[in-house]
Formats: C-alpha cells, sequence, structure tokens
C-alpha cells in the first residue's frame, strides 16, 4: 500500500518538478513572470495527442517535435517582445508586474487560439496503459515511464547547473546579474538559452502529462498556479529548490490525503505554502537573492 | 486612398445589404454558450447539435413557421462561463438583436440566470443541459426542462436497480460539484429505503489529480457496487486509477462523464459494462427518431454525440421546430404551444408538467460493445444488465 502512495507521489512530484523547473529557469534569469508556462505544457500535450491520433507515433517521439516547436516559441517571444521591450528603463523599472502583464495576455491567446483550432473537447489517448506490478505497487506502464523520463531530465538539470559551463553561466545570471556581465557573460544568449530550456521544459512535461492524464485547451492554468507554489516553496530562481519543491508537494498531496481525505488536500497544500512563506520567505533553499 | 477607401466602404454597405436581406427572410434564433473559460470542454456537443438541427432544416427548405418556410440563422455569444454573462447575452438577444427564438445556454447555473430574463421579457425558452431539484422550483411559464435525469428521481431509480442485480453493500465517491452533491443526498436515502448498507461515503474535491489513497480505502472495503458520482475530468481519472489499483466491483456506476464523447473514446472497451445515468440511446427502436440522428450526428462529426448533452440539445431544437410550426413566432402562442402539447422527438414523446418533462421516465445506461444501452426500468430496456 505505501508504495503504491509513494509511486504515485514521484509521479505527481516529479512531473511538478519538471514543469517548475523551466518557470523557475526564466524567472530566475529574466524576472519574467511567465504565467503562460502551462500552456507550453498545454501545448505539449496536444503534439502528443495529434502525433498518436493522426500519425501513430508515441509520445516520445513526438517529443522530437514537441521540443523544438516550444524552442522556437520561446525564442520568438524573446526576439518579437522581450528582448526590445528590456532595453526600455520603463519596461525593466517593473518588468515582474510587465512580463506578468504580457504572458497573461499570451496564456488567453494560446487557450483560445488552441480552442478555436482543435475545439474546447477533452482528450486523450492510450499509450503502454498495461498493469505492471512493481515492488509491491500495482502500476500501469506509462506511470512508470513518466516517473523514469521526469527524473532522468531533473538529475540530468542538477548536473547541468553544477558542471556545464552554459548551465554554471545561467545560474551566475541568476545570482547576480550585474556581476556576471562585468565578467563577460553573453546576458542576451544565456537570457535566451534559459527562456528556450524552460520552454522545452514545459512542452516535455506536456508530453508526459498527456500520457497519464486527459488533455484539453484549458489545462494549463492549474499546472501554472501548482508550478508557482513549487517554485516559492523551492525558493526563487534556486533550481535545485524546485525540484524538492515539487517533490515535497508531491508527498504532501499523495500521503496527505491518504492520511486525512481528499477535501484536505488544497487546504494541506497552502496551509504548508503559507507557512513556509512565514517562516522562511525567501523559500526552502532560497538565499535572499539580491535586488538589483 | 481615398480610392481604396470607396473600395471598402462599397464592399461593407454590399456586406450589410446582404445581412439585412437575410435577416428579412430568415428566423433568427439566439443562444449563449460557454466558448471560453472553465465549462468550455463542454459545449461542442450541445452546439453541434443544434447546427446538426439547423442544417437539417436548411435542407428541408427552413422551418415551417406556421405554414411558411423560413431558413434558419443562428446568432450566438460567448458568455465565457458566467452565468452573470448569459442572463445579460440573453436579455441583449431578446431586447437588442430582436431575435425570433431561443435556444438554451449550457449547464444548470446558466440555465437559472436566463430564466428571469425569460419571465421579464415573456419570452418561451425550451431549456435543455440542465438538471436539479431545484428546476421543479422555477415559476412555471417561459422556461421547459426535456431532462429525466433528476437527482430526487435518480435516487429512487438506481437503488432499485442494484436492488434487482443483489447488490447489497454500496461504497459512494462523490465530486463535491452540487449536482453531484444533490444525487448523493436523494442515493443515500433510496439506499437506505431499500436495505442497502453503505460501506464507505467519501467526497473529494473537483481538481483532486490523484486518486489512489481513495480507491485503495474503496477496495478494503469491497462493496458489491461502486457509485461514483464524479463530474467530466475526475470520472477520467476515476476510471484509470481504479483500473490500475485493480478495483472492479461487480457493478460500477459513474454519474456525469461516461456519455461524454471523449470518455468512451479514451476507455472504449475496458469500460464495458459500466452503467451511468442518461434517458436516450440509438437503441431504442419504438423511437423511430433517435438512430437516424446518432446516424447524422456521426457522419456530420465523426463521433458519436454526448448521450446527454447532444441529445437534449436535440431535443429541444425538436419541440421548438414543432410548437413554431404550429404556433407560429408569436410569443403567447408558442408558450401555450409547448406547455400543453405532446412532441415526437429523439427521446419519444415528451410533454411538460410545469417546467418539466412529465413524459420521460428516469433511466440509466450500460455501455456495450461501444453504444449506451438503456437497462434501467425494464419497460424502457433496450438490453438487460449485464454484471460481471
Amino acid at each position: 500500500m505505501s508504495t503504491q502512495l509513494l509511486i504515485a507521489a514521484l509521479v505527481a512530484g516529479s512531473i511538478y518538478a519538471l514543469i517548475a523547473l523551466g518557470l523557475n529557469l526564466v524567472y530566475g534569469t529574466m524576472r519574467l513572470i511567465n504565467v503562460a508556462h502551462g500552456e507550453v505544457v498545454m501545448i505539449g500535450a496536444y503534439v502528443a495527442y495529434w502525433g498518436i491520433s493522426l500519425l501513430s507515433v508515441g509520445p516520445l517521439i513526438s517529443a522530437l517535435a514537441a521540443i523544438p516547436m516550444a524552442v522556437a516559441l520561446g525564442a520568438a517571444i524573446y526576439f518579437g517582445i522581450f528582448r526590445r521591450a528590456m532595453q526600455s528603463m520603463e519596461f525593466m523599472e517593473r518588468i515582474e508586474g510587465n512580463s506578468l502583464l504580457v504572458f497573461f495576455g499570451l496564456s488567453v491567446i494560446l487557450q483560445n487560439v488552441t480552442s478555436l483550432l482543435f475545439t474546447p473537447n477533452q482528450r486523450g489517448y492510450r499509450y503502454q496503459d498495461e498493469i505492471v506490478h512493481f515492488i509491491g505497487a500495482t502500476v500501469p506502464v506509462n506511470k512508470l515511464i513518466v516517473l523514469a523520463i521526469a527524473a532522468a531530465v531533473c538529475v540530468a538539470a542538477i548536473v547541468f547547473f553544477r558542471r556545464s559551463t552554459l548551465g554554471l553561466a545561467i545560474k551566475a545570471l541568476m545570482q547576480q546579474r550585474e556581476a556576471s556581465a562585468l565578467v563577460g557573460i553573453p546576458l542576451t544568449q544565456i537570457e535566451l538559452a534559459s527562456l528556450c530550456l524552460g520552454f522545452a521544459a514545459a512542452a516535455l512535461a506536456g508530453i508526459l502529462v498527456s500520457m497519464t492524464e486527459q488533455i484539453s485547451p484549458f489545462m494549463g492554468f492549474p499546472l501554472t498556479v501548482t508550478a508557482f507554489v513549487v517554485v516559492i516553496l523551492g525558493g526563487l530562481g534556486n533550481v535545485l529548490g524546485s525540484l524538492i519543491g515539487g517533490l515535497l508537494l508531491g508527498v504532501l498531496e499523495t500521503f496527505g490525503v491518504a492520511l486525512t481525505g481528499p477535501s484536505y488536500r488544497s487546504i494541506m497544500i497552502y496551509a504548508v505554502f503559507i507557512g513556509v512563506l512565514l517562516l522562511r520567505p525567501q523559500g526552502l533553499l532560497g538565499a535572499g537573492r539580491s535586488r538589483t | 486612398m481615398m480610392q481604396r477607401f470607396g473600395i471598402v466602404a462599397a464592399l461593407g454597405l454590399a456586406v450589410s445589404a446582404i445581412g439585412s436581406a437575410q435577416a428579412a427572410d430568415s428566423v433568427r434564433i439566439g443562444f449563449s454558450l460557454p466558448l471560453t473559460g472553465i465549462f468550455a470542454p463542454a459545449a461542442p456537443s450541445q452546439k453541434n447539435a443544434y447546427e446538426l438541427w439547423r442544417e437539417q432544416v436548411n435542407a428541408k427548405g427552413g422551418l415551417d413557421v406556421a405554414g411558411t418556410r423560413r431558413m434558419i440563422e443562428f446568432v450566438s455569444y460567448d458568455d465565457q462561463s458566467d452565468p452573470g454573462q448569459a442572463a445579460k447575452i440573453y436579455e441583449k438577444l431578446i431586447s437588442q438583436d430582436k431575435v425570433d427564438l431561443l435556444l438554451g445556454p449550457w449547464g444548470t447555473p446558466h440555465h437559472f440566470a436566463v430564466a428571469g430574463v425569460l419571465e421579464r421579457f415573456k419570452f418561451p425558452m425550451v431549456g435543455d443541459t440542465a438538471a436539479s431539484v431545484q428546476l421543479r422550483d422555477l415559476k412555471p411559464g417561459y422556461i421547459w426542462f426535456p431532462t429525466s435525469a433528476l437527482p430526487d428521481e435518480q435516487g429512487k431509480q438506481l437503488p432499485l436497480l442494484l436492488k434487482s442485480l443483489g447488490v447489497k453493500t454500496v461504497a459512494i465517491t462523490t465530486a463535491q460539484h452540487p449536482f453531484a452533491l444533490e444525487n448523493k443526498k436523494f442515493i443515500v436515502e433510496g439506499l437506505k429505503a431499500n436495505g442497502i448498507e453503505v460501506v464507505s461515503n467519501a467526497e473529494y474535491p473537483l481538481d483532486i489529480r490523484d486518486m489512489t489513497a481513495l480507491i485503495s480505502s474503496l477496495k478494503q472495503a469491497n462493496p458489491d457496487a461502486e457509485l461514483s458520482l464524479s463530474m467530466t475530468g475526475d470520472s477520467v481519472l476515476y476510471t484509470r486509477q481504479a483500473k490500475e489499483l485493480g478495483f472492479t466491483p461487480r457493478v460500477q456506476f459513474a454519474l456525469v462523464g461516461p456519455a461524454a464523447t471523449f470518455f468512451t473514446k479514451i476507455f472504449g472497451n475496458q469500460v464495458d459494462g459500466l452503467l451511468t445515468m442518461g434517458h436516450w440511446s440509438p437503441s431504442q427502436t419504438k423511437w423511430p427518431k433517435a438512430k437516424p440522428f446518432y446516424d447524422a450526428y456521426v457522419a456530420k462529426y465523426g463521433e458519436p454525440p454526448d448521450y446527454l448533452d447532444s441529445a437534449l440539445s436535440y431535443v429541444a431544437c425538436e419541440i421548438t421546430e414543432q410548437a413554431v410550426a404550429k404556433a407560429g413566432l408569436d410569443h403567447e402562442k408558442l408558450r401555450q404551444t409547448i406547455a400543453t402539447d405532446t412532441f415526437d422527438t429523439i427521446d419519444g414523446p415528451v410533454k411538460f408538467n410545469g417546467v418539466v418533462n412529465a413524459t420521460t421516465p428516469t433511466m440509466f445506461l450500460q455501455y456495450r460493445n461501444g453504444v449506451f444501452e438503456i437497462v434501467w426500468p425494464k419497460s424502457e430496456a433496450t438490453a438487460s444488465v449485464m454484471t460481471k
């Protein structure tokens, strides 16, 4: 029984972590509040759905199309909107609020364009849903695939931010924007890379979500809200923090519900959320970031 | 520049001339649907039914308005899933757009919001996708509901169906949604009256994302039947996870969800034997219009209709059509006709008593090889109930 719950917690948690990772990357490097993050997840989910329904292509192969699409969308947004806007002092002074409005508009547009193109119908497909016994629990194969991929990406992200030059540069930008420009880190490229990586993570998360849940043009918003909770729990701009935050939320949701009842889910999540904000306003792993 | 302006102006005039020419001949029918917002996924099944009906009537040469045929033109708006917006839209449809007829919005709260507007303007409208015992409290007059899936009647009939299957114990899981909770109240009363024991009775919020703990506790309770008083999204989650955790009670019922097209598209024959609410089936041979509607819908949209929303919406169109053929567009005559006549629909004969359908009994459906069969009551059954 408890393995069953543990697997449910890990599957939920690793997806949350993956979604939050992308959101945090975009916020950490550019201070952009991307409330359209869930819509990128939704786009990934639709690519997987159409891949399997029209072309009989499995979702993992669809990821090869969804990720470049998300990267292209990220690049288009960067060059089309933010690169120019971020040169304006007025925009930069209130970048968090301004970007919130821009992304809110984008989120509404993406939702409704998807709804116009594909109807607002809920959709779903079956993929690898045979049940296997896995250390005392019964799990459909698709959940194991979700868990394996999400966990692998999260581990890869940790290694990436510790070892690779790009990862270190992104981290430097998150921690000290001005100083990193002074030591020769090319801001534009790094910002673009983070936005694209963030969107890629969201699209991949969408592929994974669609393997186990039904999808609709409006599925993104609740995911965005959850991702914000995770990011704030773990610490804004802290990548490892959002991984831990995601897992924590998955565990809290699954075991908390098992111990109390499903009606207490939201109460528990937000109680912990407010608790963390009161005791550690910078998040669990956040180290009071320097304000610029 | 002037020249271009001239062309645009001429085009504009031409378009408006076409518009007014059409408006003179056609019957304009107004409605709002949630094209955006939280209920948007529910709208297509209703919109499809309306559009299929318009297409069929226009193909016959138009709507018979007390003897003269006039083409149907829809005037529709997006109510953004907001009942308040729906009320404003219906007011606009009546007072500014001056539509000739109205069709229903989506969902119970929207129908309630619109009912007041209809009353105020004395504008009759046959509603469709609404079901609540509170409908019975609406002042009879300008709105009617063809549904027979009202929670109080379902609360009486479902326990009888379970009893006929030899069910002694049930577990109930209920989504925290007014319709599901209303059903639960009446079903629990009905179960008690029939001596069926409720061994587990849990509620969950609509935005639930994982049911591992809930279903594990159901499995331990080991009931003869499980009643999942679900809405749409959670019904998919429940079905997936019940299968995952190997919870397979002898009788499985789900409230809302299975009748929607996407549900059976996802699960196919995995949900064979699943019981659900509903009072229409293409298999019902004593309603000669049922199968042709199903076939026409499948031909136009490439998927089966929603057994509740599409069927009810089409029934509302049929009643409107037949009433207008007899009474024309005069509101008072139309109201009289709808309130007193019996209408021949895809759901059999429908006659109203007050605001509710007085002829169609409450029924239950069971999924069998790609189609929902009526399995209860026996007098209406198109197949006998199958259990594991």
